[in-house]
């Protein structure tokens, strides 16, 4: 085997308290690439950054063609061969390709002043031309194809005879078409000798592009191997989890679902479509009964944010329709948030500090806070019956346990789990008939999370019909009574409680039915 | 909190230091006396009858138009018209002033139609805000330069007085005119309105539905909006209410002190209020002692010119006053974090 072109041993970040990457050692060869997969906060991020220069090892070495180095910066980093492409392209607009490639060679030259443009256009379109591109160079980049600028960045990072590139999840701004080409130009510059790494969250990339995979979970790597040797379930499912965490014990929550299928059907969702900031929902189908926890589960980034913003009045049906409650939503309709709680759909974002809460607001400003304006809480219709604000708010406070027991305690002071509490307790004190919680558990400690879980099994006893959108496949399995899996913006058919984690990972790799 | 009292002590003296010595170099290098200047400005602020009265007549239209920024900014809407509004506002009203409606109501229908002047001169950027997403900042702006040549057209046009001589309106009807508070002095019944505007604005913020989503879209969260507030309705009920109250202090102003309107009309109140509400930290309680420092730097000013000190000189002064105010609170505030910060290490 050949020597690698770059390898790091045993490196370790931490920021503060918190380790982003654990132990973690890479060897990259010339020719090869190499996919680093990894969910969201798993430190394929930290890790991509330490190859870049860009942040520094806490413990761990790097060694470059066998002799160690110590990047300070990403244009040493450069220097030393590596070109790094981020998600979000760094290209001036308003400028040409030629002249984005010259500034680039600028700014790390430190130069004051650029060389006539004519040698470098020769040489970036002799380098687009063995890669078999047809590149306009001297047209503005924002009359460019995404995919063309996309090339042009990897151009731009392959200035100077570089033989690492470092690509930071390059397919999320692809379209589908816009793949394969995508997979034949990666290969094309491995074919050069050139060592790959592309960041992703998408499993089905890392099957048709790369040669070796790493997966990194919660800053550890949980497996290294050859592509070949390994499929799309199994990576899943690496990815995510096994069952050997906190979630397992909670499983104990569960009281099995008895309900038959002519329970009340609350969520009635048919070919639905939407869309929300990136997040897409290209076609889902469910229906969702009175009394049960009805599991989404699904790599982040398929569609959950679109489902969850169509499910409570965040953004509108584009397609298909959706009965929530007592609300027919039908395409184009304009609904609010406002809406959907008045018909007793509650909601749990995924971001509780920015979507949840009114971070400086206090405890019982929180609970009440789409309430105050209705009685019993108001007074002559305009004014605010603080005591009977502080009543219920602390009657919640109590009911939910939240610490400090204190109404007008400021929320951005409390602990996560108790900022998570307020939200479930607004979100129940509407007594709601549907609940969307979504990733409800993130970033909580397990205390917390056996609470979350316990409350969310009490809504269902209530009636209610809870669905659970989580990408943590361990929360769906433990809590879930039915499941569906999103996957590319599709919602696949409903499976029972029973289902395989081997079946689950099947599903969420993008083997639909 | 002993500790904390005496530390705001030393910090304020400080900055009086500060401020009064830097005042002092300027009027010297200007060649003139600081003794003199100061008690010229003190004079023509609170020096007589006649000096308070003037002082009190400069506080009420800076007073309403801070606390019509106030409400806006505290739901981040940046409705920076209120000049516009405040020229809008004082058109209505000299055109309602002039109806022939009986007795008391008069006074009632000229402010009423300044309100609503203000409130349709706001309605514009709300509704691009609504429907188009258009920056108040930019478009409640855009409509002062508009509003300037509405008066510049009124007073040659439609409003013109019968003479057809200056670019000036009629007078109001006497009906319509606000009473003085003493006879002899101009202070106008105005004052009244303005300071229960300012204790509404209080019980407003603090006690009511309105106020408490106010607060909540005014923090900017997304929250407000994912967890089901009427967050538009909110925006475009506080860009009306701002714009309402600009309206009126252009009204007042023509019922209480001009009665009839001129070109150019205003004294660029709506821009000075901003720095009066931000100086109020956004309290409308604040606003009135703000306004009236604004009030007497005003008119203590206009006396201290009239006694031959240049007015460069004056406008100078009150610049170096606002900065320190500003500075002796930014002083206090990182050095009662440094002292968190040393108490919990």
């Amino acid at each position: 085997m050949s020597q690698p072109v770059l390898s790091i041993h045993n490196i370790t970040k931490t920021f503060g308290g918190f380790v982003a990457l654990n132990d973690v050692s890479i060897e990259l060869h010339p020719g090869e690439i190499h996919a680093v997969l990894g969910e969201n906060g798993a430190g394929k991020s930290t890790l991509l950054n330490i190859l870049a220069g860009i942040t520094q090892p806490t413990r761990g070495d790097i060694k470059l063609n066998g002799i160690p180095v110590a990047f300070s910066s990403a244009v040493d980093a450069a220097k030393a061969g590596i070109g790094m492409v981020h998600q979000h392209f760094m290209l001036v607009p308003t400028l040409s390709a030629t002249e984005n490639l010259i500034l680039a060679d600028m700014v790390e030259n430190r130069a004051w002043f650029a060389w006539p443009a004519g040698p470098v256009r020769r040489r970036i379109a002799a380098q687009a031309e063995s890669f078999g591109w047809d590149i306009d160079l001297d047209a503005r980049i924002d009359t460019q194809t995404i995919g063309a600028q996309q090339r042009l960045e990897i151009l731009k990072a392959l200035q100077g005879e570089r033989k690492i590139l470092l690509l930071d999840e390059p397919t999320a701004v692809l379209t589908p078409g816009e793949l394969p080409g995508f997979f034949a130009t990666i290969r094309s510059i491995a074919a050069t000798g050139t060592a790959v790494v592309i960041i992703t969250h998408k499993l089905d990339e890392v099957v048709s592009v790369a040669d070796k995979v790493t997966v990194l979970r919660r800053g550890r790597v949980v497996n290294q191997c050859l592509t070949a040797d390994t499929d799309v379930s199994n990576l899943a499912r690496e990815m995510v989890g096994d069952a050997s965490n906190a979630f397992a014990v909670l499983t104990a929550v569960k009281q099995k679902y008895t309900a038959s299928d002519n329970g009340n059907i609350r969520v009635e969702l048919s070919h639905a479509a939407a869309i929300s900031g990136d997040s897409v929902l290209r076609q889902g189908s469910a229906s969702i009964q009175e009394g049960e926890i009805f599991g989404i589960a699904g790599v982040d980034g398929n569609g959950q944010d679109a489902l969850a913003a169509l499910l409570t009045g965040n953004t509108i049906l584009h397609e298909g329709s959706l009965t929530i409650g007592d609300l027919v939503i039908t395409p184009h309709r304009k609904c609010t948030p406002q809406d959907f709680l008045r018909n007793g759909v509650s909601y749990i974002p995924a971001d509780r500090q920015t979507d949840g809460l009114v971070m400086s607001m206090t405890i019982a400003d929180n609970i009440l806070l789409d309430r105050v304006s209705e009685p019993p809480f108001t007074k002559f219709g305009m004014f605010i019956d603080t005591v009977a604000v502080k009543r219920f708010a602390q009657s919640e406070i109590e009911r939910f346990d939240i610490r400090p027991a204190d109404a007008g305690c400021i929320v951005s002071t409390l602990s996560g789990g108790n900022q998570q509490k307020v939200v479930i307790a607004r979100a129940m004190s509407r007594k709601p008939r549907v609940l969307v919680a979504v990733n409800p558990t993130r970033g909580l400690d397990v205390g917390a999370i056996a609470y979350v879980h316990r409350a969310l099994r009490a809504a269902t006893a209530a009636g209610c019909a809870v669905v659970l959108i989580s990408t943590e496949l361990d929360e769906i399995l433990a809590l879930s009574d039915r499941i569906a899996v999103l996957f590319e913006g599709r919602l696949s058919e409903t499976v029972p409680a029973g289902v395989s984690k081997v079946d689950l990972g099947h599903l969420m790799g993008g083997a639909i039915n | 909190m002993i500790r904390n009292s005496a530390l705001s002590f030393t910090i304020a003296l400080l900055w009086i230091v500060i401020a009064t010595s830097t005042c002092a170099g300027i009027v010297m290098i200007a060649g003139a006396s600081p003794m003199s200047v100061a008690q010229a400005l003190l004079q023509g602020a609170i020096g007589t009858q006649y000096n308070i009265s003037n002082t009190l007549v400069q506080t009420i239209p800076l007073l309403i138009t801070a606390l019509a920024v106030v409400i806006a900014f505290r739901a981040e809407m940046f409705n920076i018209g209120v000049e516009g509004q405040f020229l809008l506002g004082a058109v209505l009203a000299c055109w309602a002033g002039q109806l022939s409606v009986p007795g008391p109501l008069a006074i009632v229908v000229t402010l009423v139609a300044s309100m609503l002047g203000g409130a349709l001169w706001s309605l514009i950027p709300a509704l691009m805000l609504h429907f188009r997403g258009v920056q108040i900042v930019l478009s409640s702006l855009i409509m002062n330069f508009i509003a300037v040549q509405v008066v510049a057209w009124v007073v040659r046009g439609p409003l013109q007085e019968s003479i057809r001589e200056y670019p000036q309106s009629d007078p109001i009807r006497t009906a319509a005119e606000l009473p003085k508070v003493i006879a002899g002095l101009q202070l106008h019944s105005g004052i009244w309105i303005a300071l229960a505007i300012a204790l509404l604005f209080d019980v407003l913020v603090r006690n009511t539905v309105f106020g408490q989503h106010l607060k909540a879209v005014g923090s900017g969260s997304r929250a407000s909006k994912t967890m089901g507030l009427p967050v538009s309705r909110i925006l475009v009920t506080t860009v009306l209410l701002s714009g309402a109250l600009g309206g009126l202090a252009g009204g007042i102003q023509i019922a209480g002190v001009t009665h009839f309107l001129a070109d150019p009309y205003s004294k660029g109140y709506g821009y000075t209020a901003i720095a009066v509400a931000l100086l109020a930290r956004l309290s409308p309680i604040g606003a009135i002692p703000a306004a009236l420092l604004f009030g007497a730097l005003t008119s203590g000013s206009s006396a201290a010119q009239s006694a031959g000190i240049p007015v460069v000189v004056l406008q100078v002064i009150q610049a170096v006053i606002l900065f320190s105010i500003l500075g002796a609170r930014f002083t206090a505030n990182s050095l009662r974090n440094k002292l968190a910060k040393g108490a919990t290490a």
